[in-house]
């Protein structure tokens, strides 16, 4: 399956995409076109998100265009520059489910992508635009228009748990996050020895797409074989993940197709939706009730921050000082901090920029890493400045934009009722309903996972 | 008017990546106002018509642009004085040209190109024609921009620069005069007299 490719006809070889190259997967010589070599990319579109080797009319030809949208299997109505190194599009599967009265579509929405979509739209950098996000994909056509954001809660119920009891039981430390599917896919192929430091649990994408075919199926009485299940991504990688072959505990493929927040514009703009006016809607109730704490997951540090204000409740059953925990925010590639917690010191490590993260698992191989607990996010400063987001045409715009997507996320997380995920009454409910409890019997069969920690899986 | 003859954008070849930022970036402000063109690719609704071409050889790469000629054959040939000179650059208007292709034969370099034109996120079409009319296109120094050519301030090597080569030629005279005078100053030819 391929992710992301580099247009041999395209590509001038500057190689700019090689030097962010997380994982050295590009390969070539200057001046001539460049190869991805797959057994190493982790599918974070960072090159994606670099390349300007677009079709010209000046240097291709006026029919270049259309020739190469159509070899991608773009739809005729996008006439937006197409460049060299790209992810490969699924916007036809998702419009074909949405056509066929017979499919029960469901759609989940990271939190990076509302933080970012407007900017297609010429909003100004960074424009929140959550109820937009959830109108238009309402007026898409989807039956449920639910929210990642639900799942990170549930990420920090079963991953809190989780370091909870790897600390107070002697277990493999410091736990690593595993949100992130780049990170995931980068630790298997170059530390695979090390890989039950990893989290056990899901990526929220995974999570939310695994209670889409159980708990939802249940609660909404529909069989599982008619459901749907699609997620807006900030990312390139997360297409990639969903096709994992261990992605089908709830009986079916838990995700079936992602589109990231650039497929998203281009469906938008085919249905003619004046995205910019779009009067606020509220995601569909309990999927896509969400917390402060889920929100920030969108930004390096966020899953840590989120992760901190339940922990330090769980564990000395009491209101926290400070909810916003400015220790762990910031956007340096490797930032520590010891974080009291009652009686306790939780030593925690926020790592952003997959190039930065083999310091880190360098000092773990020697023994040398004294951590508790490491949050790993692969594009620059986290998921709002994902593979898969606006590509911005000037590169002096690139601080602006994390600046302002930041921003926004943390805005978001303050004007938000509930800012803890263990206060979130959906997930309180899904727990009390269905669940049980944090790490139950339910929760390991659906929302934990054993990776598999070998190259097969860039080739099922 | 502090210089005395037409700047233009050269490249350290040294440099120079091939990379196409400066094209982006030079279609993104000639387009902002003109055609809706904001901060990122979904944005663009039209085609990316840049003023300078990146030109890739085997040895190296670097984007062609106008030298802004003082004696600028593209200007002498343009039968509809859509090329004029304004505080010595050599600009197109656009909305004059007829796409004769005089000037692209006149430019040495292959400067100028023959592009679509649109305007309002539409081709602006030929007159009396539903079809979209072209223009010639290349580099005007990005002359409504506070902060100068765009390329320049984009390219991630730092390989453009704008050369304004009387400042320079007088600036060698300066060093070559102080050299000069130093080893005159310490001849013994000098010094005998």
């Amino acid at each position: 399956m391929t992710v992301i490719a580099i247009d041999q006809n395209l590509c001038t070889g500057c190689q700019e995409c090689v030097k962010i190259c997380p994982n050295l997967a590009i390969e070539g010589v200057p001046h001539q076109a460049q190869k991805i070599n797959e057994d190493k990319c982790v599918m974070c579109g960072q090159c994606v998100q670099k390349c300007k080797s677009y079709v010209s009319a000046a240097e291709h030809g006026l029919a270049a265009y259309a020739e190469a949208r159509a070899a991608r299997g773009l739809p005729e109505w996008i006439t937006e520059p197409l460049f060299a190194a790209h992810n490969v599009t699924h916007i036809e599967e998702v419009k074909k489910a949405l056509a066929d009265p017979g499919v029960f579509t469901m759609v989940q929405s990271a939190p990076a992508v509302r933080a970012a979509i407007a900017e297609d739209f010429g909003a100004p950098l960074g424009d929140l635009a959550a109820g937009r996000l959830a109108a238009a994909l309402r007026k898409l056509g989807f039956d449920k228009v639910f929210d990642t954001n639900f799942a990170a809660d549930v990420t920090i119920m079963e991953e809190g748990s989780e370091l909870i009891h790897r600390v107070t039981n002697k277990g493999v430390l410091p736990m690593f996050t595993s949100c992130c599917p780049a990170w995931v896919r980068y630790l298997e192929l170059n530390y695979p020895s090390l890989r039950q430091h990893l989290s056990t649990c899901k990526s929220p994408q995974q999570m939310e797409g695994a209670l889409f075919k159980t708990y939802g199926a249940k609660i909404l009485n529909v069989p599982i074989e008619k459901i749907f299940s699609v997620s807006v991504m900030p990312c390139t990688a997360k297409q990639f993940e969903c096709s994992r072959p261990e992605m089908v505990d709830s009986g079916a493929r838990d995700v079936d197709v992602v589109l990231t927040t650039r497929e998203l514009v281009w469906l938008i703009k085919d249905a003619g939706l004046d995205f910019i006016n779009l009067p606020d809607e509220k995601f569909d109730l309990p999927m896509g009730d969400y917390s402060g704490a889920a929100e920030i997951f969108g930004v390096t540090g966020g899953v840590m921050e989120a992760a901190l204000r339940t922990g330090y409740e769980l564990i000395t059953g009491k209101a926290i000082p400070a909810v916003d925990i400015t220790a762990v925010r910031g956007i340096d590639g490797f930032r520590t901090a010891d974080i009291a917690v009652g009686d306790l010191t939780i030593k925690v490590g926020v790592v952003t920029g997959l190039k930065n993260v083999k310091p880190v698992m360098d000092a773990l191989a020697e023994g040398k890493l004294d951590l508790h607990f490491v949050e790993v996010m692969t594009c620059p400063v986290g998921c709002v400045t994902g593979g898969g987001q606006p590509k911005l045409i000037d590169e002096s715009d690139f601080e602006q934009a994390y600046k302002q997507r930041i921003s926004a996320t943390y805005n978001h997380d303050l004007e938000l009722p509930v800012r803890k995920s263990h206060e979130n009454p959906s997930v309180k409910k899904l727990y009390a309903d269905y669940l049980k409890k944090p790490l139950g019997d339910l929760s390991h069969k659906l929302l934990h996972t054993t990776y598999c920690g070998d190259k097969k899986v860039a080739h099922h | 008017m502090a210089n005395e003859f037409g700047l233009f954008v050269t490249t350290d070849i040294t440099k120079c990546t091939g990379c196409k930022a400066c094209e982006l970036a030079c279609f993104q402000v000639h387009n902002a106002a003109r055609n809706k063109v904001g901060k990122t690719v979904g944005t663009i609704t039209v085609p990316v018509v840049p003023k300078l071409y990146v030109t890739v050889i085997p040895s190296a790469s670097m984007p062609v642009q106008c030298k802004h000629c003082e004696n600028s054959p593209c200007k002498a040939v343009c039968k509809q004085q859509a090329i004029v000179k304004m505080n010595n650059q050599v600009i197109v208007d656009e909305t004059k040209c007829i796409g004769c292709k005089d000037c692209l034969v006149a430019c040495p370099f292959g400067a100028v190109s023959l592009l679509p034109y649109y305007a309002n996120g539409q081709p602006v079409l030929q007159p009396g024609s539903a079809e979209g009319k072209v223009a010639a296109s290349k580099c005007d120094l990005c002359y409504t921009e506070a902060e100068g050519p765009a390329c320049v301030r984009v390219c991630p090597n730092k390989a453009l620069s704008v050369s304004d080569v009387d400042a320079q030629r007088k600036a060698k005279n300066i060093a070559a005069a102080e050299a000069l005078a130093v080893v005159n100053a310490g001849a013994p030819e000098r010094r005998a007299i």
